[in-house]
This record gives C-alpha cells, structure tokens and sequence, in this order.
C-alpha cells in the first residue's frame, strides 16, 4: 500500500517535524511505500527503517536539504526533479536517485549505499567519503559535472563524475577538488584542472572499466537517460584519480642532493679559501689541531715523560730525536705539561 | 709556590668555572684540544701521596686547570663537557664574577662581546601575546595541513588602487607609465648577517637553504646578504634573484657588485639599505681585526685592522636626504627594476622616519625594516648591547598605525625582528608581529640557533666577537669554521623553515585566514593591561 503525503494543503505547510514523525507512525503501521509532495521540509528518507526489515520506498518532490540523509540499507528514494544541498549526508547504505541536479556537499560523508545523480551536484561533494571496510564501498554516481573542492579529504569509496554535456567546461570537478584525499577512487570523463597535489590521474585499467561497464547501465537506467549509454562508455576520455602514495608525495631531491647537482662545483668560495667540505672533529688531528707541539732539541733532557703521557701514542722517539706524529697528535699539550724542561711548547 | 696578591686576576673573577672530576678524567687531552678559547690547559699539580708505598712522598699528577687570564678565559660554551668521553669536565657559571669589573679596570677598554643582549630587562611583550580569536561558529576555521594557503607578502612599494596607472589601449589594459618593482616573497627573511660577521661555510649553507627553498620547495624565501661582500659567482648565477643585497655605511664590498652588473643575468631580490641595527643602536658594524681573514680582506677589499663601519652614511644628514640620495641612487642602480628598502634600528625616533617615507613622492620606498633591542650582533661594546634600543613590538605597532592613521597601511611594506624565537616559537612571534602590522619577518639569530649556535641570551659563549666560535658559525679561523658541516645545516635550515611554515599555517587556519592576517590586531588578545593599552588589542584574562 502506497502513503501519499501532500504536504501543502490551502498554503498550510506541514513542518518537517510533523512530516517525519508521520513517517514513523506510518512505518510503525505497516507502510513501506511513500509518495511524498513535499514543500521543502529536510531529512526526508533518513534514519528510518521497518521492525521487520521490510524495504523502504520514498518517491519525493520538492524536497528540502539533507534528503536521504542516514539513509538505511533497504531503504530506496527517488527524488523527481533536483534537491538541494547535502543529498545522502552520512549515507549508510540506502540508494538515493535525484533526477535532476544535487545541491552542494552532495554525498558529503557518505559511507555506504549508493547515490545517483541525474545532473550536476556543488561545491564540496563527495567530501569525507569513507568505506568501513566490513561492508560495501559507498557509490556516488554525477552525470554532469561537481562543483570546485569536491571530494575534498575523501578517505574511501568509489565516485564516478561522467562529465556529460561538459565540453565547456575548463574542469569537470571546479578548481582544487580532492584537496586530502587519502583513500577511495574517483573516476572522471572529460577535462580535469586544478586538482590538488596529493593525488594522481592514472589510466583506467581492465577492472576499472569493468566497475564502470556493469555500473553505468544500472545508473542511467535509474536516472533515465539509458541512451548515453555508448557515449560514456568511450573510455579514451576517462581518468581515474587516486591519492598518491606518501612516500611519492615527498619525493624531493635532498639539500646534499641539490647541492652536488646544482650549486656550484667548486663550492661558493671555492676560488676564496681551501676548503674540501671536510668536517672536522671537536678534538681533530694533523693540519686540523687548532694548537700544534714544537720541540726544542736544546732543552730536552731525554726523560721520556712525554712519551708516556702522551694518551694519543703521538710522541715517537727515534735515537734521542723526539716527534709528535701528525696525524695522531690532537693538540692537547700533555706533552708540554710533563715536561720538566719545556723542551715541548703549543704553538 | 708563586706568591699570590690580592690585585691579580683570580678565577673567581671570571664569569664560568671549571668543574674538573679528576676522579672520572682519564687525561686523554681532549677537552683542551677541543677549546677554542685557549682556556684550559693540562698541568702537573705537586701532591702528597697517600699510597703505603710512598706515602709522605711528594708525587706529580696530570690534571685538567682553568687559565686564570683576561683574553683566554672560559665563555661557558660547553665543548669540554662535549668532548670528555666521561663526564669529567664541566664549565659552570660564576654568579658572582667581577669580570666586567676587572676588564674595564685592567684594560681601561670599553667591554667587547658578541651575541645577545643579556639583561633582558625589558622582558618578552610577545609572550604576553596570544592567538585568542578564533573561528569556530563565527566563520569557519581552515584545515591547516590540508587546505591550501597563501603566505606570501609584498616586498616592495606597493601603489593605492587610485595610484595605479592603467589605460586603456583599444580593449587592452595597460600600463600608461612604470609600476614600482614589487615582488611577492615568502614573510621571513634570512636576515643580515655579513661575510666577516659568519664563517664562509656559515654563509654559503644559508644560501643554499635559501636556493633549495625556492627551486626545489617552491618557498620563495629571501636572503639578505648582509654587508661583508658577496662572491662574484654569486652575483653573475641565477641565485642573485633570490638574494637581498645589502649597502651599509661601509659599503664594503659594492665594488665587485658594481664590476659583476654586466655580467649579471637575473636581478637581485631586492636591495636593503642598513641604517641601523637592533643590538647596536647608533653604532656601525664593528669587525674585530681577528675577525679578518684573508679571504674577508680580499672579498672587502681592506687590510686585517678592526673593520668599523661608520655609525651613519657619511653624507646623509637628515631623512629626505637619505630618501634622494640612497633611494634614488640604489634604484638607478638596478635601472629602477628592484625594490629599495630600508632597515633601521627600533627607536623612539622609528615613527617620525616612517612617516617621511610614507610621503615618498618618487614611489621609490620598497620596505622599512625595524630591527629591536634583542637582536644579535657580531661584536658590540656590551654598553650599547645591554644598554640602548628599543623592543620591536611596540615601535612596529607604532610604525603600522601611524600609517592606517593616514590610510596608507600597507603601501610601504614592515618588515620587524630582534630577538625573535627566543623563547622558543620563532614561528608564533612572527605571526603575532605579522596581526600587529609586519608584512614579515627577519631574522639572524634563529639562523644561527639552527646551525648548532652553544649561545644563549643569559650569557653563555657570546663571543661571536672573536673569531673564535667554537662552532664554527662565527668562526674566522679555518680549523674552527671546518666543525661547520655545509650539508647539516643548510638541511637543518630548510628543516626548520618547513616546520615553521606548518606553524604559521596552523595559527592562520583557526583565524580562518587563508592569506598572511598582516595587521589582523583583532585575533589577538593580551593578558597585560599595559600592553594591551599600549598595542591597542584586546586585554582578556
């Protein structure tokens, strides 16, 4: 049995508030089919379901915003004509057919079911789109066109946007759509600019267009428009955008990288001082010591108190010549402090 | 044993004091090798023993000391403590030193030093500052990491709408006479600091930063060169564009910029007139004749003697003379193509500069940058450090009103630093100066704190004068300047500058501002009353 509801009656609106909780009362009673007139009242066809688990049907004109909103498995809403904004908000699994335009933010949050426009939706739909892996990918299928940041930080499911009648167009998704998109795919048919730069335009492989072969019949069926059939299904002109991988994301060349490719070879004061790039040590040794050992034939005694002391093993003597080994010596001047003649000095 | 008197120089005069653990010490010599300032030594100490073998006996013992000496004294850098592979060693600070007592009484010398300004006396206005609008039901907030946002801001003279000379040619806009140069660039600039005043590797790890941030992160972040010189490979490649060239008083090393202009193939960033500076106030560049290494002689074309530059621009004696004759001559220079800014130091006097400038008949000022009292410095006399300046945040304030006063804000871009990230958020301050009014930021010191700078604002190494930093950043001495790793830091410094565009995006999106909020004063509040009157925001407690 079919509810028809009208609700407009002698310029007396029902409120959206009377309008759903008559709903209720008639699915409580038994009623699965409703034809609803409706006047602009929002959330039509969401959060509602049968005790038993009977299917939903909603057909709807005139709908107001957030149509579909939490919508249900089972439940099934046709609207005639166009809706405004946020059709299928927060979508858990019913299958939502605007036959003309959606508004904005259409699809916003869905995460399940299925969303068939039959023209073009706004700004921003498709956004937060997610799929909760223990259930099937939310669908959002657009014959024409969305609206600029659309499927903005979409982590999950499958939208496909078939550009019909969008020749015109400088980009069938707006300006900066997919801005944080992490998961879930879009499938797009015509020219897209703009995008964002996390994600990627890759070619349609052979399950790809599979999806979109056994999908589109069914979505122009219920739109009605089953004689573009051919025309969408040309996949020369279909892309497919998906986020791009992180470590692809922050693929640059590294500062060492620029500097040996870029900078100048011999370095910027390359023709100024001698500089190999070297870095030295806190305690470094050879030319690199910021203090040095003499020794002073003349004064030595022969003790051999800097040979022992020295913690490097960089005083050598040969015969009765001492020396400090340069490249062990640091420069500590241990040898200088034991010795009882000053035979060693820094300089 | 040497006789000791009471008018000597004793280790309790001097500002830090070596804490040796001969117990831990395996006298492996590094930590004097590792001194730059010559400031500890090994040395034999004459002991009793107290072995059963020789007890009584007089034995010798290699131990670490402090030099007790004026000019090779512990800076408290911490290298020592570094090195030591066992904890052996420490510099710690002596409360109740006489250093600057004695210096002055010994050398009958004015006290020299490097750094910061270390009485903070003034304390930090920017703290007392928070982010305190913000959209939440008003008008949404952004999403910082994910949405897109535009930081960059004018540098340049920048023209009222009814000031711009368009026409019409048939039904194409045009130009009926030349725009100012105007250029848009990312709001923090590496600021000023000269070859001479930066060790060689120093410099050229900024400079590759400043490249790498361009070409390969697309963030046009400026460099000014500061006034020691530049290479002329630099000049004649396609980095100059990215480099602000900077003319002070000594105008050291123009002569090869001049000798480089045919052969240069991109114009430089901008040219940046230095006035004045925030630690220094009043006082020119000071380069201690150390400090002057042969390739500084060479690049400067002067001798190894104490560089100072004169206080002002010998031949410039009031602002409109300043505005005819630097401006003009710096923007024929460059053929009127690069925009000509000036920097000065913070000062009571800031207003009454910015105002002439603002009259700028000839559309020829690119910038004004106001540097504050808690700016580094190469070398100082620590009067002027300590003792003169003014704190940048209210004189920018001052400095953007007057000029929302005549409905001119803007037209002359501000740029303000001195002291900013001291407190560790370098990108907060330069958002809070940003509402207050700044087109954008500058700094040194946080480039240097980058780099691996030992220092700190309560007088920890700030030797900067000596040519002897121990990191190599400041360093004028080869061996000290190669500890500097090139690679390290200019990663470091695009690192950083990373991190701080994050941050600077993550104070804009709750103000839901997708553009630089210059002179959004309304996203602020103040938990002081006192500035909170003086700034003119919002006092909330």
């Amino acid at each position: 049995m079919t509810c028809k509801i009208k609700t407009l009656n002698n310029n007396n609106r029902m409120s959206t508030q009377e309008l759903l909780q008559t709903i209720s009362r008639k699915i409580e009673e038994g009623v699965t089919d409703f034809e609803i007139d409706a006047c602009g009242q929002h959330d039509i066809g969401g959060s509602c379901w049968s005790k038993e688990g009977k299917p939903l049907k909603f057909t709807i004109t005139n709908p107001g915003q957030r149509v579909g909103a939490m919508a249900m498995d089972g439940t099934k809403i046709v609207v005639e004509g166009s809706a405004p904004a946020d059709v299928g908000w927060l979508n858990s699994g019913g299958e939502i057919v605007v036959k003309g335009d959606g508004g904005d933010t259409s699809a916003h949050c869905a995460a399940g079911g299925k969303i068939y426009i039959g023209g073009r939706v706004g700004t921003r739909s498709g956004a937060l789109m997610k799929h909760d892996p223990k259930f099937e990918p939310p669908e959002f299928w657009v014959l024409k066109n969305t609206g600029s940041f659309s499927f903005e930080f979409m982590s999950g499911g499958i939208a496909v946007v078939c550009g019909d009648g969008c020749g015109e167009l400088p980009s069938v998704l707006g300006n900066r759509s997919c801005v944080g998109m992490v998961g879930g795919v879009v499938y797009v048919r015509g020219k897209v600019e703009g995008l964002a730069n996390c994600v990627e335009k890759v070619k349609l492989d052979k399950l790809d267009k599979d999806f979109l072969k056994s999908g589109m019949e069914l979505f122009l069926e219920k739109i009605g428009r089953l004689e573009l059939k051919d025309e969408l299904l040309d996949f020369s002109k279909w892309v497919k955008i998906i986020p791009l991988p992180k470590e692809l994301k922050e693929k640059k060349i590294s500062v060492k990288e620029f500097k040996e490719k870029e900078w100048f070879k011999e370095g910027l004061f390359g023709d100024l001082v001698e500089d190999d790039g070297a870095v030295y040590e806190l305690a470094q040794t050879g030319d690199g010591r910021l203090r040095k050992p003499v020794w002073d034939e003349k004064l030595c005694v022969g003790c051999d108190l800097c040979l022992s002391n020295c913690p490097q093993k960089a005083v050598i003597k040969e015969d009765k010549t001492y020396k400090s080994v340069d490249e062990k010596c640091i420069g500590c001047g241990i040898c200088s402090a034991v010795c009882p003649r000053e035979a060693w000095r820094m300089v | 044993m040497a006789a000791v008197k009471v008018n000597e120089i004793h280790k309790n005069d001097l500002p830090w004091i070596i804490e040796y653990d001969e117990s831990k010490c395996i006298q492996c010599g590094k930590c004097v090798a590792a001194c730059s300032f010559n400031a500890i030594r090994p040395a034999v100490e004459l002991r009793k023993s107290n072995s059963i073998t020789n007890k009584g006996k007089t034995e010798r013992v290699l131990v670490i000391k402090q030099n007790i000496s004026l000019d090779n004294y512990c800076r408290g850098c911490g290298m020592c403590a570094n090195v030591c592979p066992n904890g052996a060693i420490k510099a710690v600070r002596n409360r109740d030193d006489k250093y600057s007592v004695v210096y002055r009484a010994v050398k009958a010398d004015s006290f020299k030093k490097g750094g910061r300004s270390n009485l903070n006396t003034e304390g930090r206005t920017l703290d007392k500052i928070k982010i305190g609008r913000i959209s939440q039901m008003t008008d949404p907030s952004l999403d910082a990491q994910r949405h897109t946002f535009e930081l960059r801001t004018p540098f340049g003279r920048v023209l009222k709408a009814d000031k711009l000379n368009f026409g019409k040619e048939g039904e194409a806009l045009i130009e009926t006479s030349k725009l100012p140069p105007n250029r848009w660039i990312y709001p923090v600039i590496f600021g000023d600091m000269s070859i001479g005043a930066v060790s060689w590797r120093m410099w050229e790890a900024m400079a590759i930063a400043t490249a790498y941030l361009n070409e390969v992160m697309g963030i046009p972040i400026r460099m000014c060169t500061g006034e020691g010189g530049i290479p002329t490979k630099l000049l004649k490649s396609r980095y100059v564009k990215y480099m602000i060239l900077q003319i002070a008083s000594g105008h050291f090393g123009w002569n090869r910029i001049i000798k480089a202009m045919p052969d240069m193939t991109e114009d430089p960033a901008g040219i940046l007139i230095k006035i004045g500076q925030g630690a220094k106030p009043g006082d020119g560049g000071l380069l201690l004749a150390s400090k002057v290494a042969r390739y500084v002689q060479e690049i400067r074309g002067v001798p190894k003697a104490d560089l100072l530059s004169p206080p002002t621009h010998q031949g410039l004696y009031s602002i409109e003379e300043s505005v005819q004759k630097m401006f003009l001559s710096m923007n024929a220079a460059f053929n009127f193509k690069v925009p000509v800014a000036i920097k000065v130091a913070a000062s009571v006097t800031s207003v009454s500069v910015y105002n002439n400038l603002l009259r700028d008949p000839y559309n020829i000022v690119g910038g004004f940058f106001l540097d504050g009292l808690a700016a580094g410095t190469g070398a100082a006399h620590e009067i002027s450090l300590n003792h003169t300046g003014h704190p940048i945040t209210s004189k920018l304030r001052d400095c953007y009103l007057a000029a929302v006063h005549q409905g001119r804000q803007g037209e002359i871009p501000l740029f303000a630093g001195g002291g900013l990230g001291q407190s560790g958020s370098f990108a907060a301050d330069a958002f809070k100066l940003i509402c207050l009014g700044a087109n954008g930021v500058f700094t040194g010191r946080m480039l240097m704190e980058i780099a691996g700078c030992v220092g700190s604002d309560t007088g920890k190494c700030n030797a900067c004068n000596t040519g002897l930093c121990p990191a190599g950043i400041a360093a004028q001495n080869d061996n000290l300047v190669k500890r500097l790793d090139v690679d390290k830091v200019a990663q470091n410094l695009v690192n950083y500058i990373l991190a701080t565009d994050i941050e600077l995006k993550k104070l804009m999106a709750p103000i839901g501002c997708s553009s630089l909020p210059i002179g959004r004063s309304d996203a602020l509040i103040t938990v002081d009353k006192h500035i909170s009157n003086r700034l003119d925001i919002q006092y909330g407690c």
